[in-house]
């Protein structure tokens, strides 16, 4: 997994979707012990205290869990997993549409053009 | 308590004033970012608060107590220049190390040596201008104390020795302890920093933590600093 | 703390002290024997080889002189006012420690230095016959002592030992008056080390100034007519060498404060 950071948001917040979407990809297996959370600020290098409050808001949502002195857990709660990779897919959504509306582009035209996009890459998988 | 603490902290060279009422103290726990131009009172700060500088006003404590041979065993300091001895086989200064300072884990020195490959037996003089910045690191890092003053570690090295010192300052990381790191390369270091101070002519022109920029103002700490230090 | 770092300071000394008594040992052995058999060997070479031998012992005794010299200098200038200076001022140990640890090493290889030169120059000259005119030697001498009256005896070794004192206390003290100046010249943020020269010089001048303008006052005051001690020539002998060592450490107390107050407050590291 790539750790890199923009310049516009808290590095925290941006761990935290780092950590999401390992959990979703499967990096972080559900119900698996998550690395500590110095190993964890090495390997993101990243300062331990930007780590552990990212750490902390995940578990406050729910997606990680600590038992006192074994660590922190992924959730085994798939439910909560898949709404979390709902999130991230919202995001991402949200973020293209943001980007097509202010490219001029209408409701039916992204439509039209994702439908043509993702038939095209459809018939290229197929063809390879 | 403060790991370090500045009052009105004030050093002149001549009529050059260095630092000018310098006051911020720097908590356990904490990776603090010492940041500024060239010439800014850096390097001036962190001597002082070793010691190599005597105040011409103001008040500097470490740990409550005045700068001294006594703050001095608290304080893990790397220069900006290459100070160990270059007759010394890595070693021989880990022996010098281990005398002086109770805290010093040899261990860890003689691990963090060999997964750089360098052999105890290794004279300082035999190696390279970069190898030998991260032995000094490695006897810095090495021991367990209660304050890190380390002046300019990522100058004039390469990216990967960049990164070999930053997760060194990371893996190092003890909650009873401050680290002071200072700068002038902001970008490579943000993410390792919880505090930054900002200081200019030797006045302190910000402090924040690097959330809280990044938050209120929705930048960098780096483009930030580009702002506040525009020419 | 003094302990770890003389011990410190011996090792970084030693390497280079040790094979200078070394080779001055080899060389004086070599003379040995080229004096012996090589120099009149009727082969032109090992007359040649001879000399050579002859002349490498006589550097090699220079030599240890100037290094144990250069080396007192060396290690005050390059340890604690160079980058070095940068780890040693941080060390938990203070200012007195660190001039301590320097002066008493360099004083220990100075004394060592003397005894090996004069222990090579035994080397060199030793052979069956002159060790039997040694033993003769100290034969008459301590017949000469056993009718000599026990004062006497005493006197003389008493002079010996103020004197070798009073030569061991210069020595300090004149590593004191190089220490002084090199603290005093490198607290300066530029030309440091010629400032160091220039401090040197002023501070021999000012010695000298105010140990002759003493000497004049005192001369002037006229002060003999008050001491009636009628001292025996011996007392005056020891009254002497005692008053130059009195003012021999009176001369390195003032470096040593100066030096002091240099490290202490106004050190300027580049």
């Amino acid at each position: 997994m790539q750790w890199q950071f923009s310049n516009d948001a808290p590095i925290y917040t941006q761990l935290i979707q780092h950590i999401k979407i390992g959990i979703v990809t499967g990096v972080f297996p559900p119900g698996e012990r998550l690395p500590s959370v110095r190993d964890l600020a090495t390997e993101a290098g990243v300062n331990p205290n930007t780590m552990q409050r990212a750490l902390a808001e995940l578990e406050r949502d729910g997606l990680v869990f600590s038992q006192r002195t074994a660590g922190r857990f992924v959730t085994e709660d798939h439910t909560m997993i898949q709404t979390a990779k709902r999130g991230l897919a919202q995001r991402h959504i949200k973020t293209f549409l943001e980007a097509m509306l202010q490219l001029g582009f209408q409701r039916e035209e992204i439509l039209a053009l994702l439908e043509q996009e993702l038939g095209e890459e459809g018939r290229g998988r197929v063809g390879a | 308590m403060s790991v370090l603490d500045c009052k009105a902290l004030t050093k002149r060279y001549g009529r050059v004033t260095a630092l000018d009422e310098i006051s911020f103290s720097a908590e356990p726990g904490r990776i603090i970012g010492l940041l500024g131009p060239n010439g800014s009172g850096k390097t001036t700060l962190i001597k002082l608060a070793n010691g190599l500088l005597t105040p011409d006003s103001g008040v500097l404590s470490i740990c409550g107590a005045a700068p001294g041979p006594a703050t001095r065993a608290l304080v893990s300091y790397l220069p900006e220049r290459t100070a160990i001895p270059t007759w010394m086989s890595a070693a021989q200064l880990m022996d010098f190390y281990g005398d002086f300072y109770q805290d010093f884990r040899r261990q860890t020195a003689e691990e963090m040596l060999a997964h750089l490959g360098i052999s105890p037996k290794q004279r300082i003089k035999q190696m390279s201008k970069g190898t030998r910045e991260k032995v000094q690191l490695i006897m810095v890092m090495s021991r367990a104390a209660k304050l890190y003053l380390l002046d300019e570690p990522i100058g004039g090295v390469d990216p990967a020795t960049r990164d070999y010192i930053l997760s060194t300052i990371i893996g190092n990381y003890s909650p009873d302890a401050a680290v002071i790191l200072s700068t002038h390369l902001i970008a490579d270091v943000e993410q390792v920093l919880d505090d930054v101070i900002f200081i200019n002519q030797g006045r302190l022109v910000l402090q924040s933590t690097v959330d809280n920029i990044r938050e209120e103002q929705h930048k960098s700490v780096d483009a930030l600093f580009r702002e506040v230090f525009k020419c | 703390m003094l302990r770890k770092l003389m011990k410190h300071e011996f090792r970084a000394t030693g390497r280079v002290m040790l094979p200078m008594y070394l080779v001055l040992l080899v060389t004086a052995v070599g003379s040995n024997l080229a004096d012996r058999s090589i120099l009149d060997s009727r082969y032109e070479v090992l007359n040649v080889l001879g000399m050579l031998v002859i002349t490498a012992f006589g550097f090699s005794i220079c030599g240890v002189l100037l290094i144990s010299f250069v080396l007192m200098i060396q290690r005050f200038y390059k340890n604690l006012l160079q980058d070095e200076g940068y780890l040693m001022f941080t060390l938990p140990v203070n200012v007195h420690q660190h001039i301590w640890a320097k002066l008493i090493v360099s004083s220990v290889w100075f004394t060592v230095t003397v005894l090996a030169v004069i222990l090579s120059g035994l080397v060199v000259v030793y052979d069956m016959g002159f060790l039997r005119e040694l033993f003769d030697f100290l034969g008459y001498f301590f017949q000469g002592l056993q009718k000599l009256k026990i004062s006497e005896a005493l006197n003389g070794t008493v002079y010996l030992a103020e004197f070798a004192v009073l030569i061991f206390l210069s020595l300090n003290a004149f590593s004191l008056q190089f220490y002084a100046a090199l603290a005093t010249g490198h607290s300066f943020a530029n030309h440091k080390m010629l400032l160091s020269v220039v401090f040197f010089f002023g501070f021999q001048f000012a010695i000298q100034f105010l140990g002759s303008t003493l000497f004049i006052t005192l001369d002037h005051l006229d002060l003999i007519p008050y001491f009636r001690w009628d001292l025996t020539p011996q007392a005056a002998i020891h009254l002497g060498l005692l008053l130059a060592i009195g003012g021999v450490i009176l001369y390195g107390m003032i470096f040593y404060a100066i030096t002091t107050f240099f490290l202490k407050k106004r050190l300027n590291l580049e």
